[in-house]
């Protein structure tokens, strides 16, 4: 005899099945001989019996609906609100993904411009391996703190050197992934904060110069916006796009964190008239972007054409991509010093993912984590001896002003976020960014879903975002006592043994 | 396998008659007072019917089409079993009109229902 207490699901399905049946003749004899109200009930359960009929016999694509009938339904009704459910009711502060609700709560008050300070202790478990900043026995006096300022482009004299002044800048996102309410409320949001915005690789980007923000254009692998018909460069484009006063700098996307070495496919029904304009792709056709640029086929080729890009545009041009071997980077960074041509900037993207859509086992299987490609990335340029010609960006989950200033600990000089951007501007973590369907307007075109974005507001919560993280941002460095980030190095975090950042990873290279 | 064109006219159709129903129902219409009446349902029951034949054509006629053609199924039903049990297939010496107007419908939502069946709330994905 069973000790404990067990539910027998399958006699109770029997019983359920075989109930259902007797029910209907129940209340049908009722119909019949008591009130004919009662046949309300009997139609109801005849439409349910002929449907249990046809779960238990007439299909063959659920077993559970064939084996146990209409008792199984009930699991995959609750099974299909499970994810909201789990959202509202049941998941902790600390863990949902890809960001937890105390990620999300922290970006939302600094948006708001409300203090986002605790009490009573870090909701984070200690106990896990965790990276930590180190502070100092003697904090700088917050008014000797240098102001913010990396240049771009200066170790190569360049005129058009860009300042940036801000150590937070909102990361690659086109018109396309997001709609262009969004992508608006970004732009206004970085002119006021005084930030850049990267236009991410949709083509001319029409949306994000409405509102008069610096600019970071991004060159895909199907150089959207400045590619010939073959997907080649167009250099005229490319130059009379460098022109446009408020595009300062040129990235070259050479892979992305969510799907790095994979190329995408926009099918036709997507190419509107306006996207095949913005996009310089004919109408009526798939655009297929590859998975490199068509120009980078080894080292040599790769930095020849950073080169002609830098040349063409006049522009501080630097290189994005996602680590993967560190060997290979090297090679490059060797065959870049060889031809003495080095990128203004590089960033590095970690293989978190990020906004854009991509199969699940790119997104979670493939490319560094940020905390361990940072480091291996800065090694290689101390060693090669060109640290100091470039300037690096980082973007991976950084949304909080602590991981920001981890990674520049780890190596880098600025750091890109592009959903803490999204969460600014009221991101609620639906994950439906790639079906058009964003509760909250943001990833989405369609009208009725963007009319409740409001530039003017969201853009103030952007500049509100910015202007707090840039406040902790001093205050952290204050208590690290440095008076500049360029002079975090990784003394100043604490690398737990074990965790990210891991000895073994870094032998690699 | 069904055509989205014949499901919308069937949609059309089916609405015009629901509609057509209901009206008749709460203005008092002779025949379908004696009908309920004879069920032992008047007049709460005439109006009640009434209100889920004027949702269910509604609904017909909006984007939840196929939740309107299971509650039109399910009152199309009831009209079943009230003729079988209770009226007789002639009612009032209307030589079968009134049955004849009940398969109408009773086909035109059975239609809608197996076209849209992947529509309906809950149990949609399973069909």
């Amino acid at each position: 005899m069973p000790s404990t207490f067990a539910v027998d699901l399958e006699k109770m399905s029997r019983t359920a099945n075989t109930g259902l049946v007797l029910l209907l003749a129940v209340f049908g004899a009722a119909g019949y001989l008591v009130s004919f109200y009662f046949h309300f009930v009997t139609v109801a359960l005849f439409l349910l019996v002929l449907l249990n009929l046809y779960w238990r016999y007439g299909q063959t694509s659920h077993t559970l609906l064939a084996n146990f009938g209409f008792l199984a339904q009930t699991r995959y009704i609750v099974e299909s609100v499970g994810p909201e459910f789990r959202q509202y009711l049941f998941a902790s502060d600390t863990e949902e993904r890809p960001f937890t609700r105390v990620d999300r709560a922290e970006v939302y008050r600094k948006a708001k411009g409300i203090d986002s300070s605790e009490a009573f202790g870090s909701l984070l478990d200690f106990d896990r391996d965790e990276i930590k900043l180190r502070h100092s026995f003697y904090p700088v006096d917050k008014k000797d703190l240098e102001p913010f300022d990396v240049a771009v482009g200066a170790s190569r004299g360049l005129d058009t050197t860009f300042h940036i002044r801000r150590p937070m800048m909102i990361s690659a996102m086109s018109y396309g992934a997001l709609g262009q309410n969004a992508v608006r409320a970004l732009a206004r949001g970085a002119k006021l904060a005084g930030t850049v915005m990267n236009t991410g690789e949709g083509g001319h980007p029409k949306y994000h110069l409405m509102e008069g923000c610096d600019l970071i254009f991004q060159m895909g692998t199907a150089k959207f916006g400045v590619r010939t018909e073959d997907g080649l460069l167009d250099e005229d484009k490319l130059s009379a796009l460098a022109t446009l006063d408020q595009v300062k700098m040129i990235e070259i996307k050479l892979s992305q964190g969510a799907k790095p070495g994979k190329g995408g496919l926009l099918p036709k029904e997507k190419v509107t008239a306006e996207i095949a304009e913005l996009r310089g792709v004919p109408l009526g056709h798939d655009v297929i972007s590859p998975a490199h640029h068509i120009e980078c086929k080894c080292p040599a080729s790769t930095a020849q054409f950073i080169s002609r890009v830098q040349h063409v545009s006049g522009l501080p041009t630097g290189i994005k991509f996602c680590l993967g071997r560190p060997d290979e980077f090297r090679t490059l960074v060797q065959e870049m010093k060889r031809q003495d041509t080095l990128p203004d900037f590089i960033t590095v993207d970690g293989g978190e993912g990020g906004t854009g859509a991509a199969p699940k086992s790119f997104m979670d299987h493939l490319g560094l984590p940020l905390f361990e490609a940072l480091p291996i990335v800065h090694r290689i340029l101390e060693d090669e001896g060109v640290r100091d010609r470039l300037v690096m960006f980082a973007s991976g989950k950084l949304i909080s002003p602590g991981r920001q200033l981890e990674a520049l600990s780890l190596g880098a000089d600025v750091a890109y976020s592009a959903r803490g951007f999204l969460l600014a501007l009221g991101c609620i973590q639906a994950l439906q960014c790639n079906r058009n369907t964003c509760p909250v307007g943001i990833t989405t075109h369609q009208p009725h879903l963007q009319r409740g974005l409001d530039i003017a507001d969201k853009a103030r919560r952007v500049a509100n975002y910015v202007g707090a993280l840039h406040h902790d941002h001093v205050e952290l460095l204050a208590a690290m006592g440095k008076s500049s980030s360029r002079l975090l190095t990784q003394e100043n975090v604490y690398l737990p043994t074990g965790g990210p950042v891991s000895p073994a990873s870094q032998e690699l290279s | 396998m069904t055509h989205p064109m014949l499901t919308r006219a069937a949609q059309g159709i089916a609405a015009v008659l629901l509609l057509m129903a209901a009206a008749m129902k709460f203005m008092g219409d002779p025949g379908s007072i004696e009908i309920f009446a004879r069920l032992g349902m008047d007049p709460a029951g005439r109006y009640l019917i009434a209100v889920v034949e004027m949702t269910a054509a509604m609904l017909l006629l909006s984007p939840f089409a196929a939740l309107g053609s299971v509650i039109a199924t399910a009152v199309m039903c009831g009209a079943i079993i009230a003729h079988v049990t209770e009226l007789g297939l002639v009612v009032n010496n209307d030589s079968g009109r009134l049955i004849g107007m009940l398969v109408v419908v009773l086909v035109c939502v059975a239609y809608v229902l197996v076209s849209r069946r992947k529509e309906i709330p809950f149990v949609g994905e399973t069909l």
